[in-house]
């Protein structure tokens, strides 16, 4: 087991009450495995799981990327800038 | 690629006489500026102004892919993008679009695709504060797309 750093914005931010989540997972993981694992640790995020974009080292990455512990993951939900 | 660009993110008000200046060049027959600003109304909603967060790290690097992207399909001369981050009130810039280009058509299309691609991809949000006291974060459309 490894504890994984996320990074949470916006509305994401609002839901799940902190802007970084702990998560404790065997490592390396998936990125639809690191969704899993959220989604089960924090029943707020059940609602985004659909719409929600995993970022690692600042590039939006498919589910079936691997993660691992030094990455930089933040989970991006649908953005409204401009 | 292109042969200037000025990419950045504030926390203080747009300067949209500077960004201007900067795109002005001999090389360019035609500048497109847009600015996006705080609107009051949506409908019967008023709103009293808007706060934006921002993924800084990632949001340059979005920009400066969409940049490189513009640059590919367009003879951009300069090109710009700055976005201001935190509160914005009411009819204050929020983001400026600028690009420089021989000829018009390509400032037209290079300015549209950089503010279409800007909001689907770049990871800023906007919040909204009402005048009946609620707020709200803005979610686009749809999600990002993993590949552009």
């Amino acid at each position: 087991m490894a504890t994984l750093r996320i990074l949470l914005f916006s509305v994401l931010k609002q839901r799940m009450g902190e802007g970084v989540l702990y998560i404790e997972m065997p490592m390396p993981t998936t990125g639809a495995a690191l969704l899993d694992q959220v989604a089960m640790d924090y029943p707020a995020f059940a609602d985004y799981r659909g719409v929600v974009r995993i970022a690692v080292n600042h590039e939006y990455v498919s589910e079936d990327c691997v993660v691992d512990v030094e990455d930089e993951v933040a989970l991006i939900t649908p953005v409204s800038g401009g | 690629m292109c042969d200037t660009r000025w990419i950045a993110l504030y926390d203080t008000p747009l300067e949209v006489g500077t960004s201007f200046a900067f795109l002005q060049t001999p090389d360019a027959g035609g500048i497109d500026m847009f600015a996006g600003t705080t609107r009051q109304w949506t409908g019967s909603k008023e709103t009293i102004w808007l706060e934006y967060d921002c993924y800084r790290p990632m949001a340059l690097k979005e920009i400066e892919r969409l940049a490189d992207e513009a640059c590919r399909r367009w003879p951009i001369k300069r090109l710009l993008v700055h976005h201001r981050l935190g509160v914005v009130p009411l009819a204050e810039v929020s983001v400026i679009i600028g690009v420089a280009t021989p000829h018009r058509s390509d400032a037209f299309a290079a300015c549209r695709f950089l503010i279409d691609t800007l909001k689907q991809q770049v990871p800023i949000w906007k919040r909204e504060f009402f005048a009946d006291g609620t707020e709200e974060w803005i979610e686009g459309p749809k999600p990002p797309d993993i590949t552009v």
